[in-house]
């Protein structure tokens, strides 16, 4: 089985995140980036495969020229290879561009089974899984909270507010997983050592057949025009332990339905 | 001689921050932290910027005496239980006094060109708890090799200079957040020179500390100048964290003397294994190098 992992880099969450103030995209020049945390759990759970049923996982990302030590990252949790698409025509690309890129290079690779994040944690929009399904013409299980292959069946514990569905669909798929899926595991010593010697190619959007008019600012379906920072958050009611403090608390705690 | 860490050591050293924060031997030993002398060839250039984050961290277990003292040396002993992290080793150090020989399953002692196993153990008092320390008698004779109990011995100093940058930075890296936002005269008091200037120091001594660290690990590797460079990193090294600790104390005001805050966990870690490190008869050792006579 050849398992494709979809893997973003992103501005650290736990750090400060910022739109550029030029054209509005996310900052990813001034801010640390690391691997999309849900994406680690895709690659943990598509070398689980491997160990169990063999095959090869690759890694697919597109993102400028510094997420190769994203990728590199990647690479030294274990998986065998890795595909780059890189084109400065990118920059600027909304999610059905990105489906776009992505499901060509898919397609290239040839994939039986592609695993991703469910969601990236700069761009939260959660529809990238559907879309490059819908565009590969292959099932979607997505929000996986376990899964389970038998040959060429795939059976996912699909998590939801109340519970979980099980659904199930046949080789080729797409299935995205949360992190309640597994533990990711730590790059090893020896994974660091190989993964520099781990074939990484690089692909620029002519290499998929794809004009540069169809993806980035030109060819997106949504652009943020605006943006501003968060208002600082407004200082509380004080209310001094008076004599009256007893009484004002409770005029306080009746105005907002409190008691 | 370049000192700038490679991608590689960069990377490996990256890869042990989480399980150290976690404290977990298990992980550690997963990720292959014990065997990277002795089945990745690596040395001691690419473990001392992990070691630096071993003392950042001030982690509870021999993680330093198993990974960069035992492992390759029993290894040469025929013994792989080290590196493979299944047998957790403790270096006593002077007097026998052994940080974590309360948990080890083996403690050594290296002295005289003679690497030794310990004996009986008897719980030990030292200003940090959390070094689980015992006072350790040396038993059976493991080698005799001058040359490998040497060898082991240089990096036991060294991983105790390694870690000692760590804790310095620590220390340092808690206190500039302090000293940011603790508001005194409606002013950070980290804006006043009288804080500022204390901490600006303890960054230079830790930033002269680390080349020489770094400088001491290649000199071990090469086999090149390894004792001044060993003595001189750990000097500096236990200067530094000295530094740091007292600076670090000053500026937090009150709060550096509690135990409910953790400062006084990487200081008293700091003070314990800058003692062990005997930086003292170090600085004699370089003195009498230079030629300067014993007793002035």
């Amino acid at each position: 089985m050849k398992i494709v992992v979809l893997v973003k880099q992103v501005p650290d969450s736990g750090a400060d995140r910022n739109l550029r103030s030029d054209d509005n995209t996310v900052d990813r020049a001034s801010a640390s980036n690391v691997i999309n945390e849900m994406d680690e759990y895709a690659i943990e759970e598509a070398l689980r495969l491997q160990e169990a049923h063999g095959g090869e996982v690759v890694i697919l990302t597109v993102g400028p020229d510094r997420a190769t030590e994203s990728i590199r990252k990647a690479l030294s949790m274990g998986p065998d290879s890795a595909v780059h698409v890189v084109d400065d025509a990118l920059h600027g690309s909304c999610a059905v561009a990105t489906s776009k890129v992505l499901a060509a290079a898919i397609a290239q690779q040839g994939a039986d089974l592609v695993i991703c994040g469910a969601e990236s944690t700069d761009g939260r929009v959660q529809v990238l899984p559907h879309m490059i399904a819908e565009r590969l013409g292959i099932a979607a299980l997505t929000g996986a909270r376990k899964l389970t292959v038998d040959g060429t069946s795939l059976t996912i514990e699909r998590q939801t507010d109340e519970g979980y569905e099980v659904v199930t669909a046949s080789t080729p798929a797409l299935v995205s997983v949360w992190d309640t899926i597994n533990d990711p595991r730590y790059p090893s010593f020896k994974g660091i050592m190989a993964a520099k010697k781990k074939p990484l190619q690089t692909l620029s959007l002519g290499d998929l057949g794809i004009a540069a008019g169809e993806v980035g600012f030109d060819g997106a379906t949504s652009t943020v025009v605006e943006h501003s920072k968060r208002p600082p958050r407004q200082a509380g009611n004080k209310i001094d332990a008076g004599d009256d403090g007893g009484s004002k608390l409770v005029e306080y705690l009746a105005s907002e339905k409190f008691v | 001689m370049r000192f700038a860490l490679t991608e590689d050591q960069v990377a490996l050293r990256d890869a042990v921050t989480a399980p150290l924060a976690a404290g977990d031997w298990d992980a550690l030993a997963g990720i292959g932290v014990f065997a990277a002398m002795t089945d990745l060839g690596l040395d001691e250039t690419d473990l001392v910027p992990v070691l630096e984050e071993v003392g950042h961290a001030a982690v509870a277990a021999p993680v330093t005496a198993t990974a960069f003292v035992a492992a390759p040396l029993l290894l040469a002993l025929g013994d792989d239980r080290a590196a493979a992290g299944t047998l957790r080793v403790a270096v006593a150090g002077p007097g026998g006094l052994t940080p974590f020989g309360g948990h080890a399953d083996l403690v050594l002692h290296l002295d005289g060109g003679t690497a030794r196993a310990g004996g009986a153990r008897v719980k030990a008092s030292t200003v940090d708890i959390s070094l689980d320390a015992v006072a350790s008698t040396a038993g059976e004779v493991l080698t005799d090799d001058p040359a490998l109990v040497g060898a082991a011995a240089a990096r036991a100093a060294l991983g105790h200079a390694a870690e000692l940058v760590g804790l310095g930075r620590r220390m340092l890296e808690l206190t500039v957040g302090y000293v940011k936002q603790r508001h005194q005269f409606g002013a950070p008091v980290g804006s006043f020179q009288a804080v500022k200037h204390q901490l600006a120091d303890a960054y230079l001594g830790l930033e002269f500390a680390r080349p020489a660290v770094l400088a001491a690990a290649w000199a071990l590797r090469e086999g090149a100048g390894a004792r001044e460079a060993v003595d001189g990193a750990v000097v500096l090294a236990a200067d530094a964290a000295h530094a740091a600790s007292r600076a670090a104390i000053q500026c937090h005001g009150a709060i550096g003397y509690t135990v409910e805050y953790e400062l006084h966990r990487y200081a008293k870690r700091a003070w314990a294994l800058a003692a062990l490190a005997t930086p003292g008869d170090r600085l004699d050792a370089l003195a009498t190098t230079i030629g300067l006579p014993k007793e002035l």
